[in-house]
């Protein structure tokens, strides 16, 4: 748990208020809490919090966190260590107290001083660690202790309600009271008290009561943790209590997009120096999408130092750089962060008379945007949008390699604030689909009698994965690339056979495909005395199938990406082996959603398997599991189909 | 990505936050801002070219000098001075950095950075931070090793390809440290680099090499002494399989300073066993809560090994490892008192508490530092260098009990069992398979030496696995598999138990399964743990796998080895670091695979039989009636092996390999 500071009127109360002492407030357990050794509620837990609770004070700046944790298993010992961090020279822990109860009833009361360490400073900053660890912890006892912090400008309350333990009584409660939220001397801080409680279908009400806000619940699972889930905003439960202007959402979001626009459109300003160059870039009878396309070419070459190093300002003085007020700033330098960068290509776009739009997303890697959370800080990254021919086309100009007209999959299906025609509104970029990200693997593989392989495999790669690999390419040189895509590409071949780099084609150019060559060699097959077994899946037979162990999910899926492969493998085969069988065909298609198809050919010298993987979806709901399920299931399997050689001569020693 | 712009609605916190940072005084660069000049060590530093033997690294060392200057209570101050070149974008990240203690003192720190094109820029307070160091435990979130210990950490002005760092440090070092351990190896080459000792008159100084033959100094000046070493490649693991810790390949030289610093290897292992073993005296003194209960334990034990069992046992069991070190507390170990009264503790407590439960029912045992990286503690090289400590116990003469295996004789013939407190779940007698084939220092006064520690017998340590599975026609494979698992390995589950609860042990054993049986699905899981250490821990697993054999034609493709894999594949070029073995051991497998109905095995792998000095390997599939029956017996008898020995490990585990992708070819009548 964590409070935000805030600089409001009860700043010197709060200063120069004492903390006031703990009150021994240690609850009595109950014999059945004592004797308990299993909790049906949370079946197989480790440790249960039997009350969980968190109070705090805006105008004391007073929090106070207490816990009661009953330990089942001997993980849950290690809930005994506490670790509270704070900012020193905001707030400070007093009072700390703690207790271990045995399940005799025996109580050992924390006795040792807790450990105040630096967890990090700079010139402007300290953040300090208190730790202590609650003695004679074993499995049967109760850990119970009290802290109290004091936060010198107040507090505004930021409540975790969901832990990764089961909690059975938990209360929170928040006493905004006297705490300075309305219109000050000056009206600057024309404070409203916002209160932001996520997810939006989370079993949870906060009561409200003339400046006091309590949650009151009982039984609260524990968070969510399962594979391939959306980022953690959309499922943990928490309230989160902050300062905005107004209390309507509407008006919230209106007058935040109108700020958004103007600070925006400021630093866009399209000066006579950026309409020379967007000239200089097109030519006067280029097509809107040759215009497009040229100016986007020429913003990819400059300097982003989100991939090289972002200087400091003394070098920025030695270097003559100027300081980064607007676009014209980021073009002289010929050099900016991402986001500079994307801005900039909006206002040469603009310059050479396209219509160009700036947009700010949530990256969703981190979150997903939403809309009952009144702050701007959820947005992260810009992106570009530019008409042609009446189509507006998304583009990722900060993000360096990223193909024209492809979006970095953080920034796909991702909302946040965009410019229009029509003013700025609140949107949405568009999915990629299976199109975009693939994968296309060939072999060309010479078995021999014993099992063996040698060959050669090209990876064609397109959209995320090729992306991906361009950036390592920026922040390492090309002899770490190529073992990091080694290592990676062994990971997944079959065990036994082994890739060599040898080289890389269209790193440069992130409007080609990427083209990776490798030469393989190694043990594939497995003979026996009458015939040679051969994973008949070369790029697949070691994969890892998501979801195929998992029957059931409570929680949507996001796989971040659609995606499509596509491979083609022709194994020669040894002298003296015919084949006995190749994979069969397989045709497994989820409407809509996924499809494979695998179709093997052979003759009495080779053995050609072509496999097509498509999911086209990046999001799904835990509705949609059981057909998810089903799918991957035949997938795995179809993938671990083999080929079987028979031997047709006589082999010496058998 | 950052926004190159704060959003006018966020202006007012930003505003506050400025406001509240207030000014710091600069302490790192000139005053008033102005830098100072590029001292002339590092214009010097500048003309080295960058080596040849550098061209595959991110970054080289062109300069690195150490200065410890000791004074006449032998406290040292070291100056360091470094110059690093950058050489590729990913060699950015080689800062400069400082760790100090509260015992410890950072008197300078400057840096200076000249880039590709030549312009120099000097570090602002800016670019300075400090963390403190802990260690996270294995439940998120949790850290299980505090330290008061910080680091300094500069962040390198105009850090970019091409430029060269240049770092300048003075600190005073804790006053209790009386050696410098030198690693004159790095990831990096190292193109230049010296050590000066600067002694007070009349000092005394002795120095140990590990994977670098000993250089011999030059006196500089009276009681001052300078090695240099120059081209040192670096050393870089990355694509070399099965190798030893880098720690314990990685050269480095060790010195010592003082009236006990000695030439004679064995007189400074005993001085450094001395200086240990006075650190902790009276610390593992029992109270009277350890004495009493340390008799209670061991009431009714009716011999020595039962003795033992009870009080390591309780040690195990009860005593978490967690722990905040502060200064010397990094060697010094708590009193035994607040141990046993908190029930927590690291390494060097858990030690104390033995050795004090032990004291207190009439058995001596010592301190005994280590590292839990084979090969760092080097015989031959005397040195504090190690991260463990643990427990030597003295046996009493007549003690023959064939439960106490980890039993090592010093040099007057005194029989030591060694055990270590910390791991959980390994039982008294065993030892740890990362501790086998190392060496320890005895830390027993005047009679403290180094010693190897064993190599337990395969007996020790492994696995006996039976599976009984039946196969349908449709490739679907359902059964039951046992296990027991013993040694180091049941204590490696044991600990995997330990630290999971029920969902999560479900779903790591599926993942684990999975490895083998991509579609596997775990119908039942359970697992026996019994109290006792010493007796086998049992997993009971029940499974389902979709498709576990293929139809080819009107034949079935079956694995006959269904779970698990032993095969550890080095890379197939010439090799010049050992091959780490990891652990002795003995692995048995047995699978019964019932045939669909109207099926017979019509093909089945060949057997094989492999015995080397290192490890054997046997295993076989046989058919009886409707029944594929596959056994296996891995043995492996050494943890290292020689480089030389590269060729031999690989034929050998490629054998194993090969055995492992068996298939029966299943015919239908």
């Amino acid at each position: 748990m964590r409070g935000s500071c805030l600089l409001c009127s009860a700043v010197l109360a709060a200063t120069l208020a004492p903390a006031p002492p703990v009150r021994a407030q240690f609850q009595q357990p109950s014999a059945e809490e004592l004797k308990m050794t299993a909790d049906p509620k949370a079946p197989g837990a480790s440790a249960v919090y039997l009350d969980r609770e968190e109070t705090d004070s805006q105008f004391t700046g007073l929090q106070t966190i207490y816990a009661r944790i009953k330990v089942l298993a001997d993980k849950g010992k290690e809930l005994a260590t506490v670790t509270i961090p704070f900012a020193p020279e905001y707030s400070r822990v007093d009072n700390v107290q703690g207790r271990t109860i045995h399940a005799d009833g025996t109580i050992f009361p924390l006795s040792v001083k807790p450990e105040d360490l630096l967890d990090y400073r700079n010139k402007y900053y300290q953040q300090n660690n208190l730790v202590f660890t609650l003695p004679n912890v074993e499995v049967g006892s109760i850990i119970e202790y009290r802290v109290q912090i004091v936060h010198k400008f107040g507090i505004l309350p930021y409540w975790e309600i969901q832990t990764p333990y089961f909690i059975h009584k938990e209360h929170n409660y928040f006493n905004a009271k006297g705490g300075g939220f309305g219109v000050n001397g000056r009206g600057t801080f024309a404070g409203f008290l916002a209160m932001f409680v996520t997810p939006q279908n989370a079993p949870l009400s906060v009561k409200s009561d003339a400046g006091e806000y309590t949650v009151d619940l009982a039984d609260v699972p524990p968070q969510p943790d399962e594979d391939w889930m959306p980022p953690m905003n959309t499922l943990r439960w928490r309230v989160e209590f902050y300062q905005t202007f107004t209390d309507s959402a509407q008006k919230f979001w209106d007058s935040a997009l109108k700020s958004w626009s103007k600070d925006t459109e400021q630093f866009l300003k399209v000066k006579q120096t950026l309409r020379d160059a967007a000239n200089a870039m097109v030519s006067p009878g280029d097509s809107e999408e040759q215009k497009a396309h040229k100016i986007y070419a020429a913003v990819l070459k400059l300097e982003n130092t989100d991939y090289t190093h972002v200087k400091s300002d003394a070098e920025r003085k030695k270097d003559k750089l100027k300081t980064v007020n607007d676009i014209e700033d980021v073009w002289k330098n010929r050099s900016g962060a991402g986001d500079s960068i994307a801005l900039l290509y909006v206002g040469l776009a603009r310059a050479a008379g396209l219509k160009a739009w700036a947009m700010q997303v949530v990256n969703r890697d981190r979150a997903i945007f939403d809309a009952t959370y009144l702050s701007t800080r959820q947005l992260d990254d810009y992106i570009a949008i530019v008409e042609i021919g009446g189509k507006e086309i998304y583009l990722d100009p900060g993000e360096k390699v990223c193909p024209f007209g492809v979006l970095h999959w953080t920034h796909a299906l991702a909302t946040g604030f965009r410019q229009s025609a029509a003013g700025p509104k609140v949107a949405m970029t568009p999915a990629d689909t299976y199109r975009t990200d693939s994968v296309e693997r060939t072999a060309d593989l010479v078995l021999d009698a014993a099992g063996n392989v040698t060959g050669t495999a090209r990876m064609v790669m397109s959209g995320a994965e090729a992306i991906y690999w361009r950036q390592q390419a920026l922040e390492n040189d090309p002899n770490a690339l190529d073992k990091d895509f080694i290592d990676d590409l062994n990971a997944t071949l079959p065990e036994g056979v082994s890739a060599t780099f040898d080289h890389l084609v269209g790193l440069d150019n992130s409007d080609s495909k990427l083209m990776a060559i490798v030469k393989l060699s190694g043990g594939l097959g497995t003979p026996t005395r009458k015939r040679l077994i051969v994973p008949g899946l070369f790029f697949e037979s070691r994969a890892s199938h998501p979801f195929v162990a998992e029957a059931k999910r409570s929680t949507p899926i996001d796989m971040h990406i659609p995606e499509m492969q596509l491979d083609d493998v022709v194994y020669h085969l040894p002298q003296g082996y015919t084949v006995g069988s190749a994979p069969h065909t397989a045709d497994v298609t989820w409407p809509g959603s996924a499809l494979l198809r695998i179709n093997s050919t052979f003759s009495a010298e080779q053995v050609q398997v072509a496999r097509l993987f498509a999911r086209n979806f990046t999001l799904l709901g835990p509705g949609d599991y059981n057909n998810l399920h089903d799918f991957y299931l035949k997938l795995a399997a179809a993938d671990q189909q083999q080929i079987l050689l028979a031997r047709t001569a006589p082999t010496k020693g058998h | 990505m950052k926004n190159p712009f704060v959003p006018r609605i966020e202006f007012a916190f930003a505003l506050a936050a400025v406001f509240l940072a207030g000014v710091a005084r600069p302490a790192h660069a000139g005053w008033f801002g102005k830098d100072d000049p590029l001292p002339s060590w590092a214009l010097d530093a500048a003309k080295t070219p960058t080596p040849a033997y550098a061209d595959h690294s991110s970054a080289v060392i062109l300069f690195d000098e150490y200065v410890e200057t000791i004074d006449a209570q032998g406290r040292a101050v070291e100056r360091e001075r470094e110059a690093i070149r950058i050489l590729k974008p990913q060699g950015r990240h080689h800062d400069c950095s400082v760790s100090y203690d509260v015992d410890e003192k950072i008197n300078s720190f400057r840096e200076w950075t000249v880039t590709a094109d030549g312009k120099t820029f000097q570090a602002k307070d800016t670019d300075f931070v400090d963390v403190g160091g802990g260690e996270e435990g294995i439940v998120p979130g949790i850290p299980v090793l505090l330290v008061t210990e910080r680091t300094r950490i500069v962040h390198p002005p105009a850090e970019d390809v091409g430029a060269t760092i240049y770092c300048e440090s003075e600190e005073q070092i804790a006053p209790w440290n009386r050696e410098k351990v030198w690693s004159i190896q790095s990831t990096i080459p190292i193109a230049h680099q010296a050590l000066e000792l600067d002694l007070p008159p009349g000092g005394h100084y002795a120095d140990s090499w590990h994977q670098h033959p000993p250089v011999q100094p030059v006196e500089v000046a009276p009681d001052h002494w300078r090695w240099e070493i120059d081209n040192m490649h670096g050393l870089d693991l990355r694509d070399i399989h099965v190798h030893p810790a880098w720690r314990a390949l990685a050269a480095r030289m060790s010195i010592y300073w003082g009236a006990d610093a000695s030439t004679d290897k064995d007189a400074e292992w005993r001085a450094l066993g001395q200086w240990t073993a006075d650190l902790e005296a009276h610390r593992p003194d029992p109270t009277p809560e350890i004495t009493a209960e340390a008799q209670k334990l061991v009431a009714g034990a009716p011999d020595f090994y039962a003795k033992l069992v009870a009080i390591t046992e309780y040690i195990q069991n009860n005593i978490r490892y967690f722990v905040i070190e502060r200064g010397i507390g990094g060697f010094q170990a708590h009193p035994a008192g607040e141990i046993y009264r908190n029930r927590y503790g690291d390494c060097k407590d858990k030690t104390t508490l033995l050795i004090s439960m032990l004291q207190a029912v009439g058995i001596e045992a010592f301190y005994m530092p280590v590292d839990d990286r084979r090969g760092v503690v080097d015989a031959n090289a005397p040195s504090l260098a190690g991260n463990h400590m643990i427990t030597a116990i003295r046996l009493p003469a007549d003690e023959r009990d064939p439960r106490l295996m980890a039993v090592v004789a010093a040099k007057d013939g005194t029989r030591y069992l060694i055990f270590d407190p910390t791991d959980e779940r390994t039982p008294v007698g065993n030892l740890p398979s990362y501790l086998q084939g190392g060496y320890g220092l005895l830390a027993a006064g005047p009679l403290s030496q180094v010693v190897a520690l064993p190599v337990l017998d395969p007996a020790a340590n492994g696995a006996d696995e039976s599976g009984t599975f039946a196969l349908a026609a449709d490739g679907t494979l359902t059964g039951q598999v046992d296990a027991l698992y013993f040694g180091p390995e049941g204590g490696n589950f044991r600990s995997f138990l330990k630290f999971t609860d029920d969902k999560e042990r479900r779903e790591a054993w599926e993942s684990f399964v999975a490895e083998d049986l991509p579609g596997v699905t775990l119908d039942s899981l359970r697992f026996v743990q019994p109290d006792a250490l010493s007796k086998p821990l049992e997993f009971h697993f029940s499974l389902t796998e979709p498709r576990y054999a293929h139809n080819a034609g009107t034949l079935l493709l079956a694995r006959t080895h269904v779970l698990g894999s032993a095969a550890r594949l080095p890379e197939d070029k010439p090799r010049k670091v050992p091959i780490n073995l990891g652990a002795t051991g003995r692995w048995r497998e047995r699978y019964d695979i019932a045939l669909p109905p109207g099926y017979v095995v019509d093909e089945t792998p060949d057997p094989v039989d492999l015995d080397t000095d290192f490890a054997s390997y046997h295993a076989a599939t046989t058919a009886k009636g409707n029944t594929l029956h596959y056994e296996r017996v891995y043995t492996v008898r050494k943890v290292e092996l020689p480089a030389s020995r590269a060729e031999d490990f690989r034929k050998f585990e490629s054998a194993v390999l090969d055995d492992e992708k068996g298939m029966a070819v299943l015919r239908k009548q």
